[in-house]
């Protein structure tokens, strides 16, 4: 009885789908339109989360500048001694002829290094901090070592990081409030679609109630309805996206070079899964609300 | 052939001091008191406005009494639960007068939409949808599409469909309203055909002519009350008879 009942359910989900293209179609370009935008959000959450990892990267390494004159085996010991901290995940030793030699590799710092007479550059110890919020620590904790460079002891920017940190919290937030945002619309057009659909068919609905039928036999095809909806509208979306996403990548990169944003192919699987995920679930919850008060026996 | 409604056997319907009032405050019935007893054909006759087309909803269960109990087979209909309606509809045969057809299914498909939405198996369905359709003389019939017939056949194709499941009770609302006499008067015989084999009928109608030449019991409906509760009426008055007033 109840594959019976859900071959009903898909049957008259399809028949109703095409008889009426019209409604089912300007439901599909809304819901397309809504999980497009859905998409870019994500998209871009995504792109910066990847820009935000790489400055994290860069922010969670910070190096310790070694006084001139500080006994080699001092800095050894240093070494050591922040290596076995559980929050270091790796310490580095540079020294005075390695930073200068970085320093003239840089392309940035070509006429700089022609203008360079001896090695004015500290010896270095780079280290790498498993959590970003340990940094302010460890720098702490750098400036209190007698071999540190007292001029310039560390090159780490507490402004700078908490800045990101806070950024990085906004952005995320915000997408999350805009996804709400998006969410709630789209379920708020599906639902319109299908009450659109449930009036054409109310006498259909009001046959079904009295012939006995329960109220999940009357919702079952129209909640079908709605995941197709949501499921083509969402095939839409995605291939859209797909489409536009490599393109749109390198027109950003070309005109905004230093916020350093990247194609991420692998990503384009999780973005199918949620969208098409999403278009379903959207288009359930829709008609569940939309229908509600028609079948209600 | 005529039959006497039995008031010895068991009532399938009753009426217990029902009120109701609908939201707006409006007084549509007022303490209405009814027995049906199994077999009967019962005319609910009245102006428009007086209440029958409530009794109807009440006894369907689209309404709830503001005040008294409705029971139907032992079951009181105000107490049941929204789960439980869909299985008592399932026993209960409903016709009315704008036939309530699907204008997109076929004869066939509208009679065999009541046994789909039971879940019935296709096999079960097809032998009494064409069993029904043979009832009411629409066998040739049941490709064709409501908006092709005619509107005594389309009243027809709707009581195949409140036959399809055997039901105990029809409940039939104006279901010659939009008939003509001729017309009308076939599918009053369809209707004793039915109770014949033992279905309760309870039929409002302004059908003056067929409520007088069947002389059946006829209960009117006046102001929300019963005014009138006879066991061979008139759709008038007619005090020469003896009435049975309501309880």
């Amino acid at each position: 009885m109840i594959y019976r009942n859900l071959r009903f359910a898909l049957n008259s989900a399809w028949q109703s789908f095409w008889r009426n293209l019209a409604v089912s179609m300007a439901a599909v370009v809304s819901i397309t339109l809504i999980l497009i935008l859905a998409g870019v959000n994500l998209l871009v959450g995504h792109a910066f989360s990847q820009v935000l990892d790489g400055f994290r990267a860069k922010v969670s390494e910070i190096s310790i500048n070694v006084a001139d004159g500080t006994p080699l085996q001092a800095v050894y010991d240093y070494q050591q001694q922040l290596a076995a901290d559980p929050r270091v995940t790796s310490v580095k030793f540079i020294t005075k002829d390695e930073a200068l030699a970085q320093f003239k590799a840089d392309p940035n710092n070509v006429v700089l290094a022609q203008q360079i007479d001896g090695n004015p550059l500290d010896a270095k110890l780079q280290v790498r901090v498993a959590k970003l919020d340990d940094v302010a620590a460890i720098d702490t904790l750098a400036r209190r070592w007698s071999g540190v460079d007292p001029t310039d002891p560390t090159n780490y920017q507490g402004d700078f990081v908490n800045r990101m940190l806070g950024l990085s919290q906004w952005l995320g937030l915000a997408g999350v409030g805009l996804l709400g945002i998006l969410v709630v619309v789209s379920i708020v057009i599906v639902m319109n679609t299908i009450r659109t659909a449930v009036y054409h068919r109310r006498k259909e609905i009001e046959v079904m109630k009295l012939v006995g039928a329960t109220e999940w036999f009357v919702r079952g095809p129209f909640v079908i309805e709605g995941v197709m909806t949501g499921v083509i509208a969402a095939a839409f979306a995605l291939a859209l996206l797909v489409i536009a996403y490599e393109p749109a990548v390198d027109r950003f990169r070309s005109d905004i070079a230093f916020i350093p944003l990247s194609y991420d192919p692998g990503f384009v699987a999780s973005l199918a899964r949620d969208l098409l995920l999403g278009g379903a679930l959207l288009g359930a919850l829709g008609s569940y609300i939309g229908v509600r008060r028609y079948v209600r026996l | 052939m005529v039959l006497t409604p039995d008031f010895d056997t068991r009532p399938v319907i009753s009426f217990q001091h029902v009120w109701k009032t609908y939201p707006t405050g409006t007084e549509a019935l007022r303490d209405v008191n009814l027995v049906v007893p199994e077999g009967d054909f019962l005319f609910l006759v009245g102006p428009s406005g007086a209440g029958k087309s409530t009794l109807v909803r009440l006894l369907i269960r689209e309404e709830k009494p503001s005040k008294g109990k409705i029971f139907v087979d032992g079951v009181e209909l105000g107490r049941m639960k929204r789960r439980q309606l869909p299985n008592y509809r399932r026993k209960v045969g409903l016709v009315f007068q704008d036939f309530k057809l699907l204008p997109n299914l076929t004869v066939y498909e509208n009679v065999a939409f009541a046994l789909r939405v039971h879940g019935e198996a296709e096999h079960t369905i097809h032998a009494r949808a064409a069993e029904a359709l043979d009832t009411v003389g629409l066998a040739g019939k049941d490709q064709t599409y409501p908006a092709n017939l005619s509107g005594g056949e389309q009243q027809r194709v709707a009581i195949a469909r409140a036959l399809v499941h055997a039901p105990r009770f029809i409940i039939a609302d104006e279901p010659t309203g939009n008939l003509d006499p001729a017309t009308a008067w076939e599918i009053m015989q369809l209707f004793l055909r039915i109770n014949a084999r033992g279905a309760t009928v309870v039929m409002a109608t302004h059908n003056r002519e067929i409520v007088d030449l069947l002389r059946r019991r006829v209960v009117a409906i006046d102001a929300g009350q019963v005014a009138r509760d006879d066991r061979s009426g008139r759709y008038h008055d007619d005090l020469s008879k003896p009435q049975i007033r309501a309880q």
